[in-house]
């Protein structure tokens, strides 16, 4: 059982209602709290600099990481971690080519 | 005319080997020296460091860097130091280092730096001691760049740290998470030198251009945000003209080799 579904549980108001929906439901701040720290701690992620965004359908994780491997690592972890939620990810993979122009400082 | 080249929060790991270095080759054509503004590896690891000596190591140009957070998370510093000195990259913290280049005498003084937020809305020396001692790590790390900084008998002088010295660059990055990126005490430390540049990174979401309350050009250069191996700088257009250095020897000497 996910820790979405431990907290979606212990919530009265979840409890009184059908359970399928709200598992199937948007995620709440606590399940974006947990992911964002989940993204620094686990350290087969140990990221800082992706966003968490809670959309009406879902959560859509934003920004930028050095390989491909650690996008899809990060995905893998959230997944597991989270079963019930939905995850968009749009993480980007940075650019190293080098500069084409430098800056002129005084 | 010198020529810097900066790159911050390459968190380099085996899966990263190899990305820089087509880039990095080319730096002997193209800058004097390359600067790392810490967040070298993802967990600070021996294993990483030998990683980041790989990628960044025997480049042709003098690379000097300061550690980031991610360096300190195993808690492995003096190891992670050895191996990357092993490799050539001078690691700065508190102190300074002259470089002998083609354009002059280049001056950088670094540290990794801290945390507690900016003037008016930052963290106080006061209340529990987890508080006090956060401020007072913010402070003694303030300090200790100030001095290195005064110390450097250089033409030309760059400030390197890993956390913000001011909030300008970080602009992008969600407000509330401000006092964890950066410190105005930084800030503070480099207008009390007479320094040229000052490079940082950390700040993964925030903007490339800033200065500091006294006037010195801040540039945020984590990997994220200038979207490239490296951005390069080329600063001190008066020592071709022949100059007379304007930065002055203080009376504190700091050790560099």
């Amino acid at each position: 059982m996910s820790a979405y579904r431990d907290h979606a549980a212990g919530t009265p108001a979840v409890a009184a209602g059908p359970p399928a929906v709200a598992a199937a439901g948007p995620p709440d701040e606590y399940v974006e709290a947990e992911i964002q720290r989940l993204l620094a701690e686990d350290p087969a992620v140990a990221e800082q600099g992706i966003t968490v965004v809670r959309r009406e359908r879902g959560l859509v994780l934003y920004g930028e990481v050095e390989s491909p491997h650690r996008r899809e690592e990060i995905l893998r972890r959230v997944a597991e971690r989270f079963p019930d939620v939905p995850v968009t990810s749009d993480i980007g993979v940075i650019r190293a080519q080098a500069p084409t122009e430098v800056e002129q400082l005084p | 005319m010198i020529r810097i080249a900066a790159v911050g929060d390459v968190h380099v790991d085996q899966d990263v080997v190899g990305r820089f270095r087509p880039a990095l080759n080319e730096l002997p054509d193209c800058a004097d020296v390359l600067l790392l503004a810490g967040d070298l590896t993802r967990h600070g690891t021996e294993a990483e460091a030998r990683c980041v000596a790989e990628e960044f190591g025997g480049l042709g140009v003098p690379v000097v860097t300061v550690l980031g957070n991610h360096d300190h998370q195993h808690d492995r510093v003096p190891q992670v130091v050895e191996v990357l000195q092993e490799a050539g990259i001078r690691v700065l913290e508190g102190e300074g280092i002259v470089l002998e280049v083609a354009g002059g005498r280049l001056g950088v003084a670094g540290v990794k730096g801290f945390g507690g937020g900016f003037a008016g809305r930052c963290a106080s020396d006061f209340g529990e001691p987890e508080m006090k001692s956060f401020v007072r790590t913010t402070n003694e790390s303030a300090e200790a760049l100030g001095v290195a900084l005064r110390g450097l008998d250089c033409d030309l002088l760059v400030a390197l740290t890993h956390y913000s010295p001011v909030p300008d660059t970080l602009a992008g990055e969600p407000l509330e998470i401000y006092p964890f990126l950066g410190s105005y005490q930084l800030g503070q430390a480099i207008d009390s030198a007479p320094t040229a540049l000052a490079l940082h990174g950390h700040a993964h979401a925030g903007s490339e251009r800033g200065t500091t309350p006294g006037g010195v050009r801040v540039r945020n250069v984590a990997h994220p945000v200038i979207k490239q191996a490296y951005s390069i700088f080329h600063l001190g257009d008066h020592l071709d003209a022949g100059e007379v250095s304007r930065i002055s020897h203080s009376g504190i000497q700091q050790p560099w080799s």
